[in-house]
C-alpha cells in the first residue's frame, strides 16, 4: 500500500485543489446568479473521487469526511434557491482539513477530522436538504415517484445503500437532436441517484457532442437496474438500453471504470518529477557526450572519419528529437499556478475587507514544469501585493470614480520561444516619486542617482530590498521583502520582470519566462586565457571599444548606452583573474546587473551557443558571481556567471 | 380513462394541428394557451395528465413557464415542441423539469408515440 501512497497524495491534492475552485467559482455563481450545476456537479465528482481513493488506502478517517463533503454537495445538486453562506464555509474548511490530511498522510495515518467540523457539515448538508424539502408539491407525490428523492434527512456519516450502476444508451439514428436526447437520459438519470461521470460529458452535450450515438453514464443510486431501466422506457428515440448493476466493488477497483470511459488514446502515466528531472539530465549528457565524440572525430585522419561523422550526425538526430520528446513531457499548463490564484484571492480579499475579482486567462499555456514550480509562491505574492497595496477599499475606489468590486487580471500568453505572465490590477498604482524617496531614505541609491531614474527605472526600485512604500505592514504584505526574493526567483529560471504603473491607474507586473529552464542560449566571452558564458537574457549589446577613449568618472571609465552612461568593469578583475597587460582596444558587453546596467570588458567575444546548464556542485555553489557550468564540445567546462551578483563577487 | 392534455402555443394554427393529432389518437384537449401566462393560469385550473409547450413565446417563454409548473407540481408531465436550432433551449426546458421534447416539423405518429411513452402508457 505504501507505495502507492505518493501516487495517492498527490492525486487526491489535485482533486481537492479542483474541489477548492470549484468553491470559489460557486461562490460567485451564489454572489451573481447564474447555472450552479457545473461546479457543484464538478465538485461532487471531486469529492467522489477523494472519498473513493482513500477508502481504497485504508486512510478511513479521510474517506469519511469526504464523504460528509461530498453528501453535502449531492443535497446542493437537488436544492433550489440560494446557497446559504454557511454551506460554502462549512464546504471550504471541510476541504482544507482534506487537503491538510491527505498532504499529512504522506508521513503518518491523519487522526479524525473534529467532530465539530463533521457536525457542521451534516448541519449544512441538513440546511440544504430541508432547502430542498420545502419546494411546495401542488399535490402529494406518489409513492412510486418519491423513490427518486432522496430523503430529505440529514445524512448520517456512513454511506447508505446504494448501487454502483452502469448505463449505456444508444440513441436511435432517427433522432434528429441526440445530443439533446442524451441530455435528457442524463437529467433523467440525475434525477434517480448521483452521476458519477459519463461520457459524453454534460458540458460535451450541450455543445451537441455526442459521438457514436452513445452515452455511457457511471451512477449511485437507491433504484435497482430494472427501475433504472424502466425510467428510461418512458423516454423516446432510444435504441437500445443497458442498465448494470455492479457489484459492490473495493473502491480502488470502481475507479478504473471512469478510466474506461476516456477516449482510446488519452491515457496518462503519472510520474514522479525527479524521473522527468533525471531524464533531462540524462540526455542532457548524451548532448555533451556527442559533442564530444565528434569534436574527437574531426581529429581523425583516414577512411573512418566518415563513417564515424554519419555515425554522430544520426546520433546526435536522435539524442535532439529524445530532448525535445523529454522536455515536451515536462510541459505542464500553467494552470499548475493560476489554479490556486482565486481561492487565495478570495482569502486575501475577505481578510483585508475588500471587494475583488480576479480573471484568469492562458491557464492552458504551457511551460516547464521545473519553471512552474517556482513561479507558485512569487505569483501568491504579487497577488498579495495587488490585493493588499494595489486595490482600494470599496468606498475609496468609488470616490475615484472605479467600481466597488477591483479587478485583477492574471494573463500568460506565448511569444515566441518566452511565456508573457501577467498580473495587472485596477488598483492605485505606484509612485515613483514615493519609490525614489523611500529608496533614498534606505540609502539603496543617493538622491543624484534617484533623480536620474526614469519611470520605469523607479518602478524598478521596488524590488530593491526593503523598500516598500507602504504605509502600514499589514498580516497580508508589506515587508518589503517581497518584490525583491520575487525578481530573484525570476531571474533564477532565466526570466525578467518588469512593473508598468501610473498614480490612480493601476500596476502591471509582467514575467518574462523561458519555455524550458535547461537549456538556455549563453554568449561565450574570453577573458585572457579563460572562457565563461553569460545568459543571453542578461546581455543587452555589445560593443568595441577603444578603452582610453572612454569618460571616466570616480576613476572608472564609462561606456555611452542608451542615452546614459553605463559603468565598465574589467570583467577578469571582478574574477580576482592575475593581472594582464591591459590591452588598448577591449569588446564591452553592457549586462544587467543588481542595481542597474553595467558594462563587462572581455577580450573576445566567442559566439552564442545553446548550452545545456548544470548546477554547481559544492563547494562551487559557494563562489559568488557564478550561476552554472556548461561543458563546450571539445569537453572544455565552461562558467556560467551570474551576472546580477557580479559586482557583490 | 382518456387522458386530458392542455395545449400551448402562440400561433392557432398550431394549436389546431396539434389538437388534431391528439384527438384522432384518443386524448381529449382539455384547454389551449396562447402564452407562458395563460399557461401557468390553465395548468393551475385544469391539472391536464400532459401539457405540450412552445418555446419561445410572448409575455412567458415555454421555460419560464416550464419551471413554474414544475415548481407547483413535481410530476407535471410537459413535452415541449421544439424545432430544430433550438437544441440548447429544449436542455434548458429539460433542466427547468420538462419531460421530453418534440421536433418540428412532426408527423402524428411520432408525436403520439412519444406522449404515450412519457406517459408510460406505452
Amino acid at each position: 500500500m505504501g507505495k502507492y501512497l505518493g501516487l495517492f497524495v498527490s492525486e487526491a491534492g489535485d482533486h481537492l485543489q479542483k474541489l477548492a475552485d470549484g468553491l470559489v467559482q460557486l461562490e460567485k455563481v451564489t454572489r451573481e446568479g447564474g447555472d450552479r450545476s457545473g461546479p457543484v456537479d464538478a465538485m461532487f465528482r471531486h469529492a467522489h473521487s477523494v472519498k473513493g481513493m482513500a477508502a481504497a488506502m485504508q486512510l478511513d478517517t479521510i474517506s469519511a469526511l469526504a464523504h460528509g463533503v461530498e453528501d453535502l454537495l449531492g443535497g446542493l445538486r437537488k436544492a433550489e434557491g440560494p446557497v446559504d453562506a454557511e454551506v460554502i464555509d462549512a464546504l471550504l474548511i471541510a476541504t482544507d482539513e482534506l487537503q491538510a490530511m491527505v498532504q499529512g498522510a504522506a508521513t503518518a495515518p491523519p487522526p479524525a477530522a473534529e467532530a465539530r467540523l463533521v457536525a457542521r457539515l451534516v448541519q449544512a448538508t441538513a440546511l440544504v436538504r430541508g432547502a430542498a424539502a420545502v419546494v411546495p408539491p401542488a399535490a402529494p407525490p406518489e409513492p412510486q415517484r418519491q423513490v427518486a428523492q432522496p430523503a430529505a434527512e440529514p445524512a448520517p456519516p456512513v454511506a447508505p445503500a446504494r448501487r454502483s450502476l452502469s448505463v449505456e444508451v444508444e440513441i436511435a439514428g432517427s433522432c434528429p437532436v441526440p445530443a439533446v436526447r442524451g441530455f435528457l437520459v442524463l437529467k433523467k438519470l440525475g434525477g434517480l441517484g448521483n452521476v458519477i461521470q459519463s461520457s459524453p460529458t454534460d458540458d460535451d452535450l450541450r455543445a451537441g457532442r455526442i459521438p457514436g450515438k452513445r452515452l455511457r453514464v457511471q451512477m449511485e443510486s437507491t433504484e435497482t437496474a430494472q427501475g433504472v431501466e424502466r425510467a428510461l422506457s418512458q423516454i423516446s428515440d432510444l435504441a437500445a438500453v443497458t442498465v448494470r448493476a455492479e457489484a459492490e466493488l473495493p473502491a480502488a477497483v470502481r475507479r478504473e471504470a471512469p478510466a474506461a470511459a476516456v477516449p482510446e488514446g488519452t491515457r496518462t502515466v503519472r510520474v514522479r518529477t525527479e524521473l522527468l528531472d533525471y531524464f533531462l539530465d540524462a540526455v542532457g549528457e548524451l548532448i555533451l557526450a556527442t559533442a564530444r565524440i565528434r569534436e574527437v572525430g574531426r581529429r581523425l585522419a583516414g577512411p573512418q572519419r566518415p563513417a564515424l561523422e554519419e555515425g554522430v550526425d544520426r546520433l546526435h538526430a536522435i539524442v535532439k528529437d529524445l530532448h525535445d520528446k523529454v522536455m515536451a513531457v515536462r510541459m505542464t499548463p500553467m494552470a499548475l499556478v493560476t489554479d490556486r490564484l482565486p481561492r487565495a484571492a478570495r482569502d486575501l480579499a475577505r481578510k483585508v475587507g475588500k471587494q475583488i475579482e480576479i480573471s484568469i486567462a492562458g491557464a492552458e499555456i504551457e511551460l516547464d514544469r521545473a519553471i512552474l514550480e517556482e513561479l507558485g509562491d512569487p505569483m501568491l505574492h504579487l497577488l498579495r501585493n495587488a490585493v493588499d497595496h494595489g486595490l482600494e477599499q470599496p468606498h475609496l475606489r468609488l470616490l475615484a470614480g472605479k467600481p466597488a468590486t477591483g479587478h485583477i487580471a492574471v494573463t500568460a500568453r506565448r511569444e515566441r520561444d518566452r511565456v508573457i505572465l501577467e498580473l495587472s490590477d485596477d488598483g492605485k498604482g505606484m509612485d515613483p516619486e514615493r519609490l525614489k524617496q523611500a529608496a533614498v531614505a534606505r540609502g539603496a541609491i543617493t538622491a543624484e542617482q534617484a533623480a536620474a531614474l526614469g519611470h520605469r527605472e523607479a518602478l524598478m526600485l521596488a524590488c530593491l530590498p526593503g523598500v516598500s512604500t507602504a504605509q502600514t505592514v499589514t498580516d497580508v504584505s508589506g515587508r518589503g521583502v517581497g518584490m525583491d526574493a520575487v525578481k530573484k526567483v525570476v531571474e533564477t529560471v532565466g526570466g525578467t520582470l518588469e512593473i508598468d504603473s501610473a498614480p490612480g491607474a493601476g500596476t502591471r507586473v509582467t514575467l518574462r519566462l523561458p519555455l524550458t529552464v535547461a537549456v538556455q542560449p549563453v554568449l561565450l566571452v574570453q577573458v585572457g586565457e579563460e572562457i565563461l558564458g553569460l545568459p543571453m537574457a542578461k546581455v543587452h549589446g555589445a560593443a568595441e571599444v577603444e578603452m582610453a577613449r572612454l569618460e571616466t568618472s570616480q576613476g572608472g571609465p564609462l561606456l555611452p548606452h542608451a542615452g546614459g552612461h553605463v559603468p565598465v568593469h574589467d570583467l577578469g578583475r571582478l574574477l580576482g583573474f592575475p593581472g594582464l597587460a591591459p590591452r588598448p582596444l577591449r569588446q564591452v558587453l553592457v549586462a544587467e546587473a543588481e542595481g542597474g546596467r553595467i558594462g563587462l570588458a572581455v577580450d573576445a567575444l566567442l559566439g552564442q551557443e545553446e548550452a545545456v546548464l548544470k548546477p554547481l556542485n559544492p563547494p562551487l555553489d559557494l563562489v559568488p558571481g557564478l550561476s552554472a557550468v556548461t561543458v563546450l564540445g571539445n569537453g572544455r567546462p565552461v562558467f556560467i556567471l551570474d551576472v546580477p551578483r557580479l559586482l557583490a563577487a | 380513462m382518456a387522458k386530458r392534455v392542455l395545449v400551448v402555443d402562440d400561433a392557432i394554427f398550431m394549436r389546431n394541428m396539434i389538437k388534431d393529432i391528439f384527438s384522432g389518437g384518443g386524448f381529449v384537449v382539455v384547454g389551449e394557451a396562447a402564452n407562458g401566462l395563460e399557461a401557468v393560469e390553465k395548468y393551475k385550473d385544469l391539472k391536464p395528465d400532459l401539457t405540450t409547450m412552445d418555446i419561445v413565446m410572448p409575455f412567458k417563454s415555454g421555460i419560464e413557464a416550464t419551471r413554474e409548473i414544475v415548481k407547483g407540481d413535481p410530476k407535471a408531465v410537459i413535452v415541449m415542441c421544439s424545432a430544430l436550432g433550438q437544441e440548447s433551449l429544449v436542455m434548458e426546458a429539460i433542466e427547468a423539469g420538462a419531460s421530453d421534447f418534440i421536433v418540428k416539423p412532426f408527423k402524428s405518429e411520432d408525436v403520439l408515440s412519444v406522449v404515450k411513452k412519457v406517459l408510460g402508457d406505452a
